[in-house]
């Protein structure tokens, strides 16, 4: 052992970084802009109001507790609100896909007969089921306003509160659904993403600073052929990523006891309702994208740790802003200003709307998020090819 | 086949990096089936002049053309072997799928090409390899066999057989004769002379400029000395230890 050598290693290690100001910087400035940035996420995020939708089968003595409902929602610091009355419970349901509401409550025509007869009422609530946090959030707010509703009830009549049992119900996908169901569909496109950019920035930057990009360039290839050869090869490996990973999610192979291992499962049998195939389309367009991009970043670093150096840039924000999540509608202005014009943000929404919704290409907004997704990879293929130059010197 | 069009037509080439004025004003004709020598010490331009005719350098100034076309003109690629200085191969693709690769991009699809220039080179034994795994003298190989497998009409070899052996070399040289003779031009930049004998004429550069250009005994006589060396210190204007003829000494 021999402390200068020890030392001369250091040095040698801090001699070095002195010239690479970009590291330097990112050592200190990228943790603070991330905290930063998660913070800003998670303290500003809109108060919501959660929109209630009621359905009476309970004749009149249900529209007095609609009236109820609705005067005490005023003034209700959980801020929820009835903002229609539906005919029908499919009515509700309808409402609810449709995105006009977050949470549905039926009574049921038994109410009075159960009330009266001393037993606990039932009373049905759907949720959309396409966010379990949300949900939840929405369905505490509700239950918060009926505890207080009872309360002052039994305080008026003299007698004893009576809560309703909630029975849950979900439009899309099940109650029993989970965070796992609506984060698997999504980690996919994210998992994509991340790898495609990171591999597709090592590789070519390789290219410019071994010469080979500068040797493509003497043969007759073009800039948009080579763009393209990139995207096809990194999208064959993007593919076979997407497929074995969405296998896993949705698969749920029971393997018996063999010996001494114990049963176990493989797959995370994630409920789903759609297409794979247009889910696995949206993967693609967004990992041409991240193709793309790593192209074009390559121009602006010299080493591989400054292709890492792009992470911060590119992955976090996507993963924080993009509507994994939080969604893109609770989020602060100035952060949804930058959400929308994030591909991530258009995957996201696509892959739910698809994974969890069942929509298919009849649905507007899919179509949007498809459209805006080829839109961001052809940008992004024109300024990868722009930074294709023949001057690589 | 092309008439009387120079193979390859420099104009008052110039190309500044900062200050630096790496070609500055070379004109040069050169002439189809022969074999040229573009000799001159490290930095004097070479890489750089081969780099703007071959159009992956823009000019500061002045143009080039090859077989009669203005460079850079995508359709004239396919008929430029352009070897770098530097070895361009893909270090974990083997010898054969490295040479395959490049002839593709040059639309050629048959795999006796790709035979033809391994054997050339003597790396049909190696044709499995990984490129990472080869000796320096054989990836200068592969990146000669990468850049003669479409079998152009117009070589630019920057320095071609650096670190290669000598009897390779020898047979390096009877297939440029060969080439040469079929009508190929090529021009090999090289910052050693021992070469200098085997080409048809020489161009000595300097600085970014031409010193003399013509056969190797016209240069020799013209100078008044028998080796290329010396040859070269008279063209440049330095005495025999490469101190400026003109210079006074105080
Ligand atoms: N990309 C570049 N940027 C800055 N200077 C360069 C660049 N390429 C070459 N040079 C400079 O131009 C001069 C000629 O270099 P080069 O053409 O490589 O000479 P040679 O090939 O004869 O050794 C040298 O001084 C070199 O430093
Ligand atoms: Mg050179």
């Amino acid at each position: 052992m021999s402390i200068v050598r020890i030392l001369a290693v250091a040095r040698r290690i801090i001699q070095g970084f002195r010239r690479d100001e970009r590291t330097l910087g990112l050592i200190f400035v990228v943790p603070l802009v991330v905290t930063a940035l998660l913070g800003w996420v998670i303290r500003d995020q809109k108060d919501v109001t959660v929109e209630v939708v009621m359905v009476n089968s309970a004749g009149p003595p249900g529209q007095r507790i609609i009236d109820a409902l609705t005067q005490a929602t005023i003034g209700a610091p959980e801020g929820i609100e009835v903002i229609s009355i539906a005919g029908s419970e499919e009515a509700a349901r309808a409402a609810l896909r449709d995105g006009n509401g977050d949470l549905a409550v039926v009574l049921p025509g038994a109410l009075f007969d159960d009330v009266l007869a001393g037993r606990r009422p039932h009373v049905t609530v759907i949720t959309p089921g396409t966010d379990p946090a949300t949900d939840g959030a929405a369905l505490g707010a509700f239950q918060a306003l009926m505890a207080t509703l009872a309360g002052q009830l039994a305080a008026a009549t003299g007698g004893v509160a009576v809560i309703p049992i909630i029975d849950r119900e979900t439009v899309f996908l099940s109650a029993s659904a989970d965070a796992l169901d609506v984060l698997a569909p999504v980690f996919l496109a994210y998992f994509g993403y991340f790898f495609v950019f990171i591999l597709t920035g090592i590789s070519f930057l390789r290219e410019r600073v071994g010469g080979t990009l500068e040797r493509l360039l003497a043969t007759p290839v073009s800039r948009a052929e080579i763009v393209l050869g990139y995207g096809l090869g990194f999208g064959f490996f993007a593919t076979l990523q997407v497929i074995v990973l969405t296998l896993y999610i949705l698969a749920k192979v029971d393997v018996p006891a063999l010996g001494p291992l114990p049963a176990f499962t493989i797959g995370l049998a994630v409920q789903s309702s759609g297409s794979p195939i247009l889910a696995f389309l949206l993967a693609v367009l967004l990992s041409l994208g991240a193709v793309s991009l790593g192209i074009f970043l390559s121009t602006f670093a010299r080493t591989e740790l400054q292709i890492m150096q792009f992470i911060p840039l590119v992955i976090v924000p996507q993963g924080l802003l993009g509507g994994i999540f939080w969604p893109v509608d609770r989020l602060p202005d100035i952060l949804r200003a930058v959400a929308n014009v994030l591909p991530m943000t258009y995957a996201v929404d696509g892959l739910k709307a698809v994974m969890l919704r069942g929509a298919d290409l009849g649905d507007a907004a899919v179509r949007l998020d498809f459209v805006v997704l080829a839109g961001i990879a052809a940008l992004f293929v024109v300024l990868a090819g722009a930074t294709i130059k023949r001057e690589v010197a | 086949m092309t008439g009387s069009v120079p193979a390859v037509e420099a104009v008052g080439l110039v190309k500044t990096f900062g200050s630096v004025r790496a070609v500055d004003g070379i004109d040069l004709t050169l002439g189809a089936g022969r074999i040229y020598g573009l000799l001159g010490p490290n930095g004097s331009g070479k890489t750089t002049f081969i780099r703007m005719v071959a159009g992956l350098a823009h000019p500061t100034a002045g143009t080039a053309r090859i077989l009669g076309t203005l460079v850079p003109d995508r359709s004239l690629l396919a008929r430029i072997g352009y070897m770098p200085q530097v070895e361009a191969v893909y270090p974990e693709l083997s010898v054969e799928e490295n040479v395959a690769f490049f002839a593709r991009l040059e639309g050629r699809r048959d795999p006796a090409a790709v035979n033809r220039v391994l054997d050339l080179t003597d790396l049909g034994d190696r044709r499995g390899t990984p490129a990472m795994h080869l000796s320096g003298g054989m990836r200068r190989r592969l990146s000669l066999a990468c850049t003669l497998v479409h079998e152009p009409p117009v070589l630019l070899l920057d320095e071609p057989t650096v670190g290669v052996d000598p009897a390779l070399r020898a047979q390096f040289w009877a297939h440029f004769r060969r080439l040469a003779d079929a009508g190929t031009t090529i021009l090999v930049a090289s910052h050693v002379m021992d070469e200098a004998d085997r080409c048809d004429e020489l161009v000595f550069v300097r600085s970014g400029r031409i010193l003399v250009r013509g056969t190797s005994a016209e240069i020799r006589t013209s100078a008044g000395t028998t080796d290329l060396e010396s040859a070269f210190l008279h063209h440049a204007g330095l005495d025999s230890e490469g101190r400026p003829l003109t210079a006074v000494s105080s």
